[in-house]
């Protein structure tokens, strides 16, 4: 096989120009959440491109460890940054911005351009020969003969990447510092606090709103059974009245 | 479902790999049962122990090395004279730097921090000063080491990588670990990571292109097409350029040596001791092997191109040097002048250049590891005084010491007598048998210019008074003291009897493809 | 490879855009608009809503923690899944080799654990 399949070309053009739109939005974007949003699209066209390819395995991979995995931590440490921290405009170096996009957009156009004049007229061996018995299978022999020692070290790759983010993330609680559960019991069931569920809004309330506060025994509203959120009603003369359920 | 051909697995050729990878794993098991208070001596114990262990073997094996014997798992891994050569070269270098790392005497707890993830500054940071430092960097030097052993034996690029990245991460991770100065620690640690991943993927990127060209990435299969290939060879052009961009990020050669000066500060200095000896050895290992087994047969392109490299590094490393003010960016500048000289050696093309460029690499390595030792002995209230300034009138203070660091400089600068002369000698010797006269002629004026700022230390260090701030140099523990032996004895050794490691290195400078 | 296989997969991926689209887009001209503060707020048992959270909307660092976990284990499986596929062929060895690659992540799940990274609180 050397000629493009119909489907094949419509889902290059039409994904094609998606991942740089992607690619382009992750860059220009402001805001770094939308910064990751937009890579998820470029990741994405990606992953339905090695499909295309006859890379079934590695288009799910893709998908799997990029789209998911990968996006997740980069959302996560967004947020450990904060998501309202946005890009400084300041340039620490004079006019860096301007030659890094000159050099970049040269060495696109130097790759790009080498790579088209490189493959012009080049037989097409497509990946039919190395599927042959199934693309994962294939993916499996390889993996386990030639590469097995490299899969192996790539164990020490995971071992590092946790080690790594144990020494750098985690703050290890000193002896004695540690609560355990014994410990949290008892100091919730200590004179002073209250170990059951607090009262919800509404409860003995003269109304059914739930920005009405509860009340407490003495008849006076309890200011905890509101969210913070809901300022107080102001209650209307019908609604303070006695209701009369007291029994007559 | 066809049958699947298992690979021969020579065990014994991997064995020093597989113990130091299974005792970096015990290592990071001891970081979860071993209590606190023994686990630095428990993992310095081990890891020294591991590295002998895979030295012993190593050696070993240096006798039994046939063209039959040598590549295993399927050609994947390739342990030829020259690959057991580097691979004893970076366990000794290891070693050496190792025993910097379990150095508790010169500061309370080491030179790492307990908790990196403490922030900077807060009241827990204050606290921990008084703390033992982390110990998980030995299993994580271990992997390091591993890697860089898998590195310079890796026959095609994709295992070439993995191994790349296995050592790596762990040198990014180190960086961030120093206990003084930890802000400067953990930018540089950042920077590090960066501009590596983003060197990484040049390298992958350049695979991807020689697999294009090629169909294959093994060495054998690269070295035959370069040779008769129909295909047009701009996609070998670009692919070898983008992998030599990842190389050369790593031996830290101009354009690409700018976070050498600010990580070379900011890591802890055995980290940087580490790095500088070893990093640069695993990665002009892989390079000699990318360019004379894969791409010998397009010497003809890279040579003018690397030769440009070679001068600018060596012109940037020098002149830069001169201007710093701060010892331990003036080493990392010497360092990336260093990797120039290394690279005319290794342009001379021939087997002389490989043998002059090994030498260069264990001089270079040791000389490296005792000068950022004795760095790690000046110190203040706040640390290692690096600031050169702090440096003047020490010679009246410990001369010991100061003479030391002085024949340590006179060894960088070159000066007969020392291992420097000697391996300068021979890279040069190589590069104008090799018909690179031109190089040379870089090398020797860049050398002069290198002289002054190490002169000027010297100087400072002799003729100047001792002032109020002149720090103390601490006394070094057994550790220290055993490094800085080691190191001077060797760069002494090698200056005066080069004789049996130019052997080993010659018989060593023959790759089987 | 044909991509034929695929089409479904596209058909069910359009559907659901549609109907994601569909539904948003009439929500607003047909459901009925009655607005009061109280419909911002939780009903009897749900979570309140915190418009400024702990932090000003920062996470824990232990998030990033867990996610590292994640992708370590993810990678795993995504290596598992050709040998488990493959298991006929690659045999004994191909166990063992796997045998000692969950090993050697178990020893990176085994410090986490033991450092305390996987309590929550």
């Amino acid at each position: 096989m050397s000629g493009v399949e119909t489907g094949e070309a419509v889902a290059f053009f039409l994904l094609a120009p998606l991942s740089v739109i992607g690619a382009l939005g992750m860059v220009m974007a402001r805001n770094a959440v939308h910064s990751a949003l937009w890579l998820v699209l470029t990741m994405l066209s990606l992953g339905v491109f090695y499909i295309v390819q006859a890379g079934p395995f590695i288009g799910m991979v893709q998908i799997i460890v990029y789209t998911g995995a990968i996006m997740m931590l980069f959302l996560f440490v967004l947020m450990l940054v904060g998501r309202d921290a946005s890009d400084s405009v300041i340039e620490t170096l004079r006019g860096q911005r301007v030659v890094a996009i000159v050099l970049g957009v040269g060495l696109a156009g130097l790759l790009g351009l080498g790579t088209y004049r490189a493959t012009q007229g080049l037989a097409v061996t497509g990946l039919d020969e190395a599927n042959k018995a199934g693309n994962v299978q294939g993916l499996a022999r390889l993996i386990f003969t030639n590469y097995v020692f490299a899969f192996e070290v790539t164990s020490a790759l995971l071992i590092t990447a946790a080690v790594g983010a144990m020494i750098l993330a985690h703050v290890e609680r000193r002896r004695g510092e540690r609560v355990g559960q014994a410990a949290k019991m008892r100091e919730r069931f200590l004179p002073g606090n209250y170990p059951g569920p607090k009262a919800g809004p509404g409860v003995y309330a003269t109304s059914t709103s739930v920005a009405t506060p509860a009340k407490l025994p003495d008849g006076s509203p309890a200011p905890r059974s509101i969210s913070p959120i809901l300022p107080t009603r102001e209650l209307t003369a019908a609604e303070k009245a006695n209701k009369h359920t007291e029994g007559r | 479902m066809p049958e699947l051909k298992l690979p021969d697995i020579d065990y014994a050729a991997l064995l020093p790999m597989l113990i130091l990878f299974g005792a970096a794993c015990v290592g990071v098991l001891i970081e979860g049962f071993v209590p606190r208070s023994v686990r630095n001596m428990v993992q310095l114990v081990l890891s020294l122990a591991a590295m002998v262990a895979a030295l012993v073997f190593v050696i070993r094996r240096a006798g039994e090395v046939t063209a039959e014997n040598a590549a295993t798992i399927g050609g994947a891994i390739m342990i030829d004279n020259m690959g057991l050569f580097m691979e004893g070269a970076l366990l000794v270098l290891g070693l050496v730097s190792l025993l910097l790392f379990g150095e508790r005497t010169l500061e309370r707890g080491g030179a790492f921090v307990p908790h990196a993830a403490v922030t900077v500054g807060s009241e827990r940071d204050r606290e921990q000063a008084v703390d033992s430092g982390a110990t998980e960097v030995y299993p994580l030097a271990l992997f390091s080491l591993g890697g860089m052993l898998m590195f310079v034996t890796a026959n095609d690029l994709l295992t070439m990588f993995v191994a790349l990245e296995v050592f790596s991460l762990p040198l990014y991770l180190m960086c961030a670990l120093a206990r003084r100065k930890r802000l400067l620690s953990q930018e540089s640690a950042l920077k590090y990571f960066l501009l590596g991943a983003y060197a990484s993927a040049f390298f992958l990127f350049g695979v991807a292109m020689i697999y294009g060209f090629a169909k294959g990435v093994d060495f054998r299969a690269i070295h035959e097409a370069v040779r008769g290939s129909e295909t047009s060879p701009t996609l070998l052009l670009i692919g070898l350029a983008l992998v030599a961009i990842g190389l050369l990020f790593k031996i830290a050669a101009a354009p690409f040596h700018v976070w050498t000066p600010d990580v070379y500060q900011g890591a802890p200095t055995p980290v940087t001791a580490f790095m500088a000896a070893c990093t640069k050895a695993a990665a002009f290992g892989a390079l000699l092997r990318v360019l004379y087994v894969g791409f010998d047969g397009a010497k003809w392109h890279f040579t003018p191109v690397l030769g440009a490299v070679a001068v600018l590094t060596m012109l940037v490393g020098a002149v830069l040097a001169v201007t710093q003010t701060d010892l331990k960016r003036l080493l990392a500048y010497s360092s990336v002048a260093n990797a120039g000289y290394l690279m005319v050696g290794l342009l001379g093309g021939n087997k002389d250049g490989l043998s002059s460029t090994l030498f260069y690499l264990v001089a270079y390595g040791f000389t490296v590891i005792a000068a950022f030792a004795l760095v790690s002995l000046v110190r203040d209230a706040d640390g290692e005084a690096t600031h050169l300034s702090r440096w003047a009138g020490l010679g009246r203070r410990s001369p010991l010491f100061a003479g030391i660091f002085t024949f340590l400089l006179l060894a960088f600068a070159g000066i007969p007598l020392t291992s420097g002369f000697m391996a300068k000698f021979g890279v040069f010797g190589a590069a104008i048998a090799g018909d690179q006269t031109w190089l040379v002629i870089f090398g020797v004026l860049t050398s002069i210019v290198l002289a002054f700022p190490y002169l000027r230390v010297v100087v400072m260090m002799w003729l100047s008074e001792p002032g109020e701030t002149t720090p103390s140099v601490s006394i070094p523990g057994v550790l220290t003291s055993a490094v800085l032996g080691i190191g001077t004895v060797a760069t002494l050794l090698l200056g005066v009897l080069p004789g049996p490691l130019l052997e080993l290195a010659d018989q060593a400078s023959s790759f089987i493809r | 490879m044909s991509l034929s296989a695929y089409i479904p997969i596209v058909g069910l991926f359009a559907l659901a855009a549609a109907f994601g689209l569909f539904s948003v887009a009439i929500a607003p001209f047909v459901g009925p608009r009655r607005f009061n503060r109280a419909k911002l707020d939780a009903y009897e048992c749900g979570i309140e809503p915190t418009p400024q959270p702990i932090g000003g909307g920062r996470f824990p660092v232990k998030f990033y923690l867990t996610a590292m976990l994640f992708i370590i284990f993810d990678i795993e499986i995504i290596f598992l899944y050709p040998w488990a596929v493959s298991f006929d062929m690659l045999g004994l060895f191909g166990f063992v080799e796997m045998v000692l690659f969950i090993v050697a992540v178990f020893v990176a799940y085994t410090y986490v654990w033991r450092r305390g990274g996987l309590d929550w609180d």
